[in-house]
């Protein structure tokens, strides 16, 4: 099962820098990386802070999934949430088991990783912490523009691995990462696809409808429509 | 048997407001009550206050109409609770002598919580600080002594020493001095988190004490030696406040309130010999508990974060405790009495170069006397010697070690 939160209890690993502390048992060094992953010819605790990063990246996705699933007011919109929250929830544990099986910690959180986690943290905070100040419509599109945003950050993120491994030698490492990459990549495609294709549809619906013209429409109402949008 | 509050129902938010009788509570007797049941009615009046304030700043970051209505109610308990908790000190309980229990609080939490803390940076913070609460009990008490002819021993009931500790007047630092790194939110065990939490709770609530009560007094001295701790406790609380990790969201650490205010309810029930406060403690730890559900169900819903990845199974087995740490705190004072800090590292004071910041602000603030000295200046003119109740021996310290009378 993957773990969406790494903590002490899972194994939780950091770099200790001069303003962030850890117990003796939870540092690693750089050292330690470069010990630890097989050598591909690559600045090696680089490549596992890059990973770390990549699946916190995931692991907030997943998380932004679950959150908008339950929270939109459009059945198209939180079936394909609910999907893509499985398919992101999948990812997380190709990434783990990828670097578990290079002998690495997938409870492992580099410096990288706590920006992309501050990243997403504040992501997810844009589909709900300004609410009052947002109509439902406007709602939805925050909660798509935090899935477009996190999707591109992330289909970037196989895209760039997809080349790292082109540039690896032959032989088993590459080949797992080779895997993973094969495995993740054309569903990425799609999220990204999807999220980009969504908010041009929902642009475009709103740019054609009178609704917004209708400042005293309740929000009631107003959510009625949204839940018939997309409808074929 | 694990306690996992997760698993328990508590009491609903929703059935937990009370009426003005409920909330003026009777107060304990001074005369007659425990010194550490005293401590620990400070220690959750600050907890509360923390947990409210920490509730209005996020009211302020955010328009979501339920969240903000959520943290109201909450807040709204939170509030009783304070009212129902900090009544129970009694009116005849001097400032002064309220002061002395909140440097006992000082003291014995910080000993308990540094013996029982597993990371090793967190622990050294809060020795540090220890020792010099540690010596604002001293300077108190000779003020109570002074001025009110007041024995403190006897509100500590000689659980805690009083004796110097790293002089006041040497504690003003440079305020970049008094930033600390900070624990990792991932590695860090959830027990450290909960003490860094508890600390500034009880340093917070210290600070605000002074920084109201500062004006009660009209003898100069003790309105300078106030003005001068009030002046440390701030930089207490930016010292503690800064070994917390800032990554975690405003939901994720309501969560970590409610928590912490469980165990902390859940610690004060464990140790209570008092029936009537500990009925206080059994319910308040009854409402944390529906109102750390209130906090999971809003991080569950708006971060899509199952409230389960972020806390323990369980609570730890050990509550906190209030009982003397004596041997702690000498063993401490003796080894790191010369403790300075230099940016985020602790030094000894013989390796800070001479143009160290440090000693300019020692030299602007001390200009023209220094209240905490003078307060035991004018007890050795008034009584011979200075207050102290050193139940197991001389200072550790040869210099700190009392003047014979003259």
């Amino acid at each position: 099962m993957a773990i969406l939160t790494p903590t002490k209890d899972t194994g939780a690993s950091t770099k200790t820098l001069p303003t962030v502390y850890a117990e003796p048992g939870q540092q690693v060094t750089d050292d330690q990386l470069r010990q630890t992953l097989p050598d591909i010819g690559m600045n090696t605790p680089f490549i596992a802070d890059y990973l770390s990063a990549m699946l916190t990246h995931e692991r907030c996705g997943r998380h932004l999934y679950r959150a908008v699933e339950g929270r939109t007011n459009n059945p198209t919109l939180r079936e394909k949430y609910g999907s893509f929250g499985e398919q992101t929830e999948r990812h997380v544990t190709v990434l783990e088991e990828l670097i578990a099986g290079l002998g690495g910690n997938p409870d492992y959180v580099s410096p990288s990783a706590r920006a992309v986690e501050a990243v997403g943290t504040k992501l997810v905070e844009t589909t709900f912490m300004l609410d009052g100040s947002l109509d439902p419509m406007t709602a939805e599109m925050a909660m798509l523009d935090a899935v477009f945003l996190a999707e591109s950050a992330d289909h970037a993120n196989w895209k760039i691995l997809a080349e790292l491994v082109d540039g690896m030698p032959e032989g088993a490492t590459r080949d797992a990462f080779g895997r993973a990459v094969e495995e993740v990549e054309a569903q990425e495609d799609e999220h990204v696809g999807w999220a980009s294709d969504m908010k041009l549809r929902m642009v475009k619906l709103q740019a054609a409808s009178t609704t917004m013209a209708q400042a005293g429409a309740k929000v009631e109402e107003i959510v009625v429509r949204i839940k018939e949008w997309f409808r074929e | 048997m694990p306690f996992n509050p997760l698993d328990e129902q508590g009491i609903p938010v929703e059935d937990q407001l009370r009426n003005w009788s409920e909330l003026n509570v009777e107060p304990y007797d001074k005369r007659e009550v425990h010194p550490y049941t005293r401590t620990r009615v400070i220690l959750m009046n600050g907890i509360e206050v923390e947990s409210v304030m920490f509730s209005h700043q996020f009211a302020r970051h955010t328009d979501n109409l339920e969240i903000k209505q959520k943290l109201a109610l909450n807040r709204r308990i939170d509030q009783q609770q304070q009212k129902a908790v900090n009544g129970l000190n009694p009116g005849d309980q001097t400032p002064l002598e309220t002061t002395i229990g909140y440097e006992q609080v000082a003291v014995d939490l910080t000993s308990w919580l540094a013996r029982h803390e597993p990371d090793p940076m967190l622990k050294q913070a809060l020795d540090f600080a220890l020792l010099e609460d540690f010596d604002h009990l001293y300077r108190y008490a000779n003020l109570y002594d002074l001025i009110d002819g007041g024995d403190a021993a006897t509100l500590t009931g000689d659980l805690t020493e009083i004796t110097p500790g790293r002089p006041t007047i040497v504690e003003h630092r440079h305020p970049y001095d008094d930033v600390r790194g900070h624990f990792e939110t991932h590695t860090v065990d959830p027990l450290s988190r909960m003490h860094v939490m508890t600390i500034i709770a009880g340093e917070q609530q210290t600070m605000n004490f002074y920084m109201n009560h500062g004006s009660d007094w009209v003898e100069p001295v003790a309105r300078g030696l106030y003005a001068e701790i009030a002046m440390i406790e701030e930089q207490h609380v930016t010292h503690y406040e800064s070994l917390l990790d800032p990554l975690d969201s405003w939901l994720k650490s309501l969560v970590f309130h409610e928590y912490n205010e469980v165990y902390l309810y859940w610690s004060m029930l464990q140790n209570e010999q008092d029936r009537r406060i500990a009925q206080i403690w059994e319910l308040h730890c009854n409402m944390e508990i529906g109102q750390l559900q209130v906090a999971c169900d809003l991080l569950r819903r708006y971060e899509g974060v199952e409230p389960a990845e972020i806390l323990p199974p369980a609570l730890p087995d050990t509550p906190v405790t209030f009982e003397p740490n004596k041997q702690y705190v000498r063993d401490v004072l003796a080894s790191q009495y010369h403790l300075r800090t230099d940016g985020i590292q602790y030094v000894a004071l013989d390796q800070l170069p001479g143009d160290h910041r440090y000693f300019k602000v020692q030299e602007t603030v001390n200009a023209g006397g220094t209240p905490s000295e003078m307060v035991i200046d004018e007890e050795r003119r008034e009584r011979s010697v200075d207050y102290r109740d050193e139940t197991d021996g001389a200072n550790p310290i040869p210099e700190l070690q009392q003047l014979k009378a003259s």
